[in-house]
């Protein structure tokens, strides 16, 4: 990340930068999609995810927590999935794996555009590098077995803040 | 007499009862001879002399007895005092039973002047007690308190003469005469105890009378008969007016010497047959005490509106030479133990008075803040009183009361809390310079001016206010405009923009500990700055926005062609609040410059002498029309000139008659606050000005682009009717563009022809044809045809339908009563309209984004309650959140109405499943 440094005043447009996303995202919403700041420094989020139809997520809402460091975009926002999911791809503490969360993250994303990459990652998986082997291998072999699992897994996010 | 009487007679011995009366003849004992003795027996010798010197004794007393007490009796009637002689018989009888061998030595024995106490009590219940407690048996009345007083006084000293007579002239001089025989023995000690011996029986004679006369008057209604008497003597003494009892005065003075006499006399007479004492003291007290009320109503309540001083001062003078020689008076004739008054007790008087007299003060603050600064004397008492213990706190509590029922109330006008809230700022200053009290009674009315919607807005067009033209008519209470605010603004003002920290600063040797009784938040202000005051209603950011939208306003309205005192008063306000924060007015004011000089540069480039308007990017300009080649029967306009965008002052145009000339207001859109942009066809004419305009514009600065706004520009037009030629200045568009839509357009020019003449009226137009031609919003249209109707130049010929009037004089009452109401109506809907949006309009503009961010928030960061959701939005909102809680509950419920959230009690919402 040759860029990451060369911010001065990184929290200062952070902010600016976050809050323009914010009305962005306000008015012009994105269906299954909503994320919102949790306090008013802005770097911390917290987003929501609806499970996109006819896969084992469909009818399930998924949050999600999002850091900004102060060098955003410029770097990666840090994402985790606050609740449980069974997939291939995020582990069981919800860390993810996707590539543009990591070396593949470019200052144009933004967070509208990382929400929906993995809304789409939820319905088409990269068993390639799994980090949940058990799901990669179900995926294939035995969709009613994984779509249970998934469920067992899965909280609503009520539950999820009680 | 019952038995049971005879019963406690027995225990207690009641003197009624044993009472003898004065005629005990009896057969003298002559004793007996002791059993065992023989009766003249040789022994018995010695026994019957002392049995007998104690028989003769007895025989000798019970004879002397019965000659004194008959003497000694008093007569029923005692209105003659009895003057009796003595003879040799009585006189020995009186020596023998007071100073002889008949004294009663061991206490056995009814002594004479026991039994003489005891006749004149039974003298006084018998015949005086009766008239006495007739007397006293009914209320007093206040009018006849001074006789009543009189009349006992009178009678008691009456009778105690009576009983005093005898007693001094008949037993007193034997008990003296004892005492002075006794000078034979040599110690003086002896002889004063003697001597002292018969003035304590004289005392305690007196005493006893005086018991009894006390006695029979019912006690209340005696001392509040006193106390009501010295009140009333010392009212007309020091000549009161206003008195408790209600009393008039008389309005010839009365001779005061004379009075006090009288007073005098009373109070000796009544300390004489022992009716001074503690209650008369207690009287004495109480009287005063209503005095010192009396005295401050009727003599200080007067301010004086004139020479503004305190009459602290006078009262201190008074108590001390007037209040307290009357009570040395008093006390001197009531003969009271302390006669002299000590000087720790004059002052403690003062400040009881000073007390009052605050606490009556107080009672009408409010007034008194109202009628600053002619009221000044009795601020400056207040500020004596507020020295006195309690007094802050009196101050506050009922000021606090005066304040929410006089001034915070809907009847109220803004403009007038305002200028109360000045005034009392004013006067607290005066009345304690720290602001501690300021701060304290200020806060409700801060509190209250907040939610008022048009606080922000007259203070800021106040401060906008020139106070030199026409002053008079434009700040009555009722207006928009404070006279208080705009005198503020004009005086000069100090450096207040220093706010450095004083707490660190370490050179300051003046510097003081914050007051004692300040509240937390009170911070040192500059308390005689009102316009700091003013202006810290309200968080600063909020403020600034707030005036960033009126400051607009105003400038684009504003007439003076050098902006003179927009650039003060900006100034002004950089000063206070800073200037970082003011640079969206700094860019507004430096936009209407701009313009003014482009307008210039725009029109020495035009060399047609066509109008020309100038446009910076985002703004329009009206138009003006010119109907060179119309026919002359329709209104005509002519010469207009049009500011475009947002109002413009237009600079007086040299453009030449023959056709409209057209400036423009070249506004930076993202500075200014949003404004109005309602779109409408403006006349032909104004249009190809703009065209014009905008192109030379774009040729100056290079590319960048004008957005019309017609809505905000201003007109000047001349109509040409048939009989008649009208110059109108300072129109809105839509009411130029509607009346120009009625003439005729090119293309039905022979049908104008045709219906021209008709009653006096030229073209008709009705409100659907307005509105297509125009392409303008109904109510605009509504609105300039009742201004049109209001001139005399329209005709409502049947609803919704207008004609123009060419000539006047046909149908001339019926079209002045309508003008008349159309006038009305007009002005009232002009007020209406602003050029800058209301928070109204932003808020039901911005709804949907607004909607987004609740729903937006509740779903992930789960149920909140209103006020969260409220702060949220302020921090959260790009371009700030103008609005409060109770739109935003407003807001949900709208959502949770349609079905977006839900509330769940408690003010806690939460987004709908």
């Amino acid at each position: 990340m040759a860029l990451s440094n060369s911010r001065p005043n990184g929290n200062a447009t952070v902010a600016a930068r976050l809050q323009k996303e914010l009305m962005d995202i306000m008015t012009k919403p994105t269906p299954g999609i909503t994320a919102f700041p949790d306090d008013e420094n802005m770097t911390v989020w917290t987003a929501t995810i609806d499970g996109p139809a006819e896969t084992p997520y469909a009818d399930l809402v998924f949050k999600l927590s999002m850091e900004f460091a102060p060098t955003y975009p410029y770097v990666a926002p840090t994402v985790l999935f606050k609740t449980p999911i069974f997939h291939p791809n995020f582990d069981f503490s919800g860390r993810i794996c996707l590539d543009i969360l990591k070396d593949k993250w470019s200052a144009i994303y933004n967070i509208t555009t990382v929400l929906l990459s993995l809304q789409s990652l939820l319905g088409e998986p990269n068993n390639a590098s799994p980090l949940n082997g058990q799901a990669a291998e179900l995926w294939d072999k035995d969709p009613a077995e994984y779509k249970r699992l998934v469920l067992a897994r899965h909280k609503a996010p009520e539950d999820l803040d009680a | 007499m019952d038995h049971s009487t005879l019963v406690f007679a027995s225990v207690f011995p009641v003197l009624s009862l044993s009472h003898t009366t004065p005629t005990p003849i009896a057969t003298p004992d002559l004793g007996y001879t002791a059993p065992g003795t023989s009766f003249g027996g040789p022994y018995a010798g010695r026994n019957t002399e002392l049995q007998g010197q104690a028989q003769h004794r007895a025989v000798k007393r019970n004879i002397a007895w019965s000659c004194a007490t008959r003497f000694l009796s008093l007569p029923r009637d005692v209105s003659l005092a009895p003057r009796l002689q003595r003879n040799k018989e009585v006189e020995e009888a009186l020596g023998y039973l007071l100073v002889g061998d008949g004294k009663s030595d061991d206490g056995k024995e009814e002594s004479l002047v026991e039994w003489y106490t005891n006749e004149c009590r039974l003298h006084f219940a018998n015949h005086v007690r009766l008239g006495l407690e007739e007397l006293w048996r009914k209320e007093v009345e206040l009018r006849h308190s001074w006789d009543i007083l009189d009349e006992t006084q009178r009678i008691l000293e009456q009778v105690q003469s009576v009983y005093l007579q005898p007693f001094n002239e008949h037993l007193l001089p034997f008990l003296q005469q004892n005492a002075s025989n006794t000078t034979i023995r040599p110690s003086r000690p002896t002889q004063l105890a003697e001597s002292d011996a018969a003035n304590a029986v004289s005392w305690k004679f007196r005493r006893d009378t005086h018991a009894v006369f006390a006695h029979c008057l019912p006690l209340q209604r005696y001392s509040k008969t006193l106390s009501y008497v010295l009140y009333d003597a010392a009212c007309r003494l020091f000549r009161i007016y206003t008195r408790q009892d209600g009393l008039q005065p008389n309005t010839t003075p009365e001779d005061t010497r004379e009075f006090r006499k009288r007073m005098t006399t009373l109070l000796q007479g009544l300390e004489r047959v022992g009716l001074g004492g503690d209650t008369a003291q207690k009287a004495f007290a109480h009287a005063m005490n209503k005095l010192l009320d009396s005295f401050i109503t009727s003599h200080y309540l007067k301010v004086d509106w004139y020479s503004k001083k305190s009459i602290v001062p006078h009262l201190k003078l008074w108590i001390q030479d007037g209040f307290c020689p009357l009570i040395e008076l008093v006390l001197e004739c009531l003969r009271c133990e302390q006669s002299s008054i000590l000087p720790t007790e004059v002052s403690s008087w003062q400040e009881m008075a000073l007390g009052r007299l605050g606490r009556s003060r107080v009672d009408n603050l409010f007034d008194f803040v109202i009628h600053w600064d002619k009221s000044l004397g009795a601020i400056l008492d207040i500020k004596e009183y507020l020295r006195v213990s309690g007094a802050k706190q009196n101050l506050t509590s009922s000021f606090s009361q005066q304040i929410s029922r006089r001034l915070l109330h809907p009847g109220a006008t803004t403009t007038y809390i305002l200028n109360v809230y000045i005034s009392i700022i004013r006067s607290f200053h005066e009345l304690e310079p720290k602001g501690v009290l300021l701060e304290r009674v200020a806060r409700p009315i801060r509190r209250y001016l907040k939610e008022r919607e048009d606080t922000a807005r007259i203070i800021i067009s106040s401060l906008l206010t020139d106070l030199s033209d026409e002053t008079a008519s434009k700040f009555s209470s009722n207006g928009e405009l404070s006279y208080e605010i705009a005198s503020e603004m004009a005086k000069p003002f100090a450096n207040y923009g220093q706010e450095a920290d004083e707490e660190l600063n370490w050179n300051d040797m003046n510097w003081q500990p914050l007051p004692q009784d300040a509240s937390p938040e009170y911070k040192k202000s500059k308390v005689e700055d009102v316009i700091w005051f003013l202006l810290t209603l309200w968080e600063r950011e909020d403020f600034i926005n707030e005036l960033k939208n009126i400051y607009g306003d105003h400038l684009l309205r504003c007439q003076d062609p050098e902006y003179e005192k927009e650039i003060r008063l900006l100034e002004l306000i950089k000063v206070r609040l800073g200037d970082d924060k003011l640079q969206a007015c700094e860019v507004m004011l430096r936009d209407v410059l701009d313009s003014k000089r482009i307008n210039g540069t725009i029109r020495t480039t035009i060399n047609v002498p066509t109008a020309t308007a100038l446009v910076t990017p985002d703004h329009r300009s009206v138009e003006p029309q010119t109907p060179g080649d119309l026919p002359p029967r329709t209104p005509q306009p002519r010469r207009p000139t049009r500011s475009t965008q947002h109002l413009t002052p237009s600079a007086p145009s040299p453009a030449p008659p023959a056709g409209p000339t057209l400036n423009a207001q070249i506004l930076s859109s993202f500075f200014w606050p949003q404004l109005r942009d309602d779109t409408f066809r403006v006349p032909a004419q104004i249009d190809a000005l703009q065209k014009e305009y905008e192109s030379r514009f774009e040729r100056i600065k290079g590319m960048r682009k004008l957005r019309w706004m017609n809505a905000l520009g201003e007109g000047s037009i001349t109509l040409t009717l048939d009989d008649r030629t009208e110059e109108f200045d300072h129109l809105t568009p839509w009411q130029v563009s509607v009346i120009y839509a009625f003439q005729l357009q090119p293309d039905e020019s022979h049908i104008g022809q045709k219906r021209a003449g008709k009653g006096g009226e030229g073209i008709t137009r009705n409100v659907t044809q307005l509105e297509e031609m125009l392409e303008m919003d109904a109510a605009l249209i509504h609105q300039a045809l009742s201004f049109w109707v209001g001139k005399s130049v329209l005709r409502e010929t049947s609803p919704n339908t207008y004609a123009v009037i060419e000539r006047a004089s046909s149908n001339k009452a019926a079209d002045e009563d309508a003008a008349a109401a159309a006038e009305e109506l007009a002005t009232i809907q002009a007020e209406q309209t602003t050029t800058v949006k209301s928070q109204a309009d932003l808020l039901e503009e911005k709804k949907d984004v607004y909607t987004a961010f609740i729903v937006g928030m509740l779903t992930n960061q789960g149920n909140m309650p209103g006020t969260r959701i409220a702060m949220m939005m302020r921090m959260m909102v790009q371009g700030g959140f103008p609005f409060g809680i109770e739109e935003v509950r407003g807001l949900l419920g709208e959502m949770e109405g349609g079905g977006k959230v839900v509330g769940l009690g408690g003010d806690v919402w939460g987004v709908r499943k």
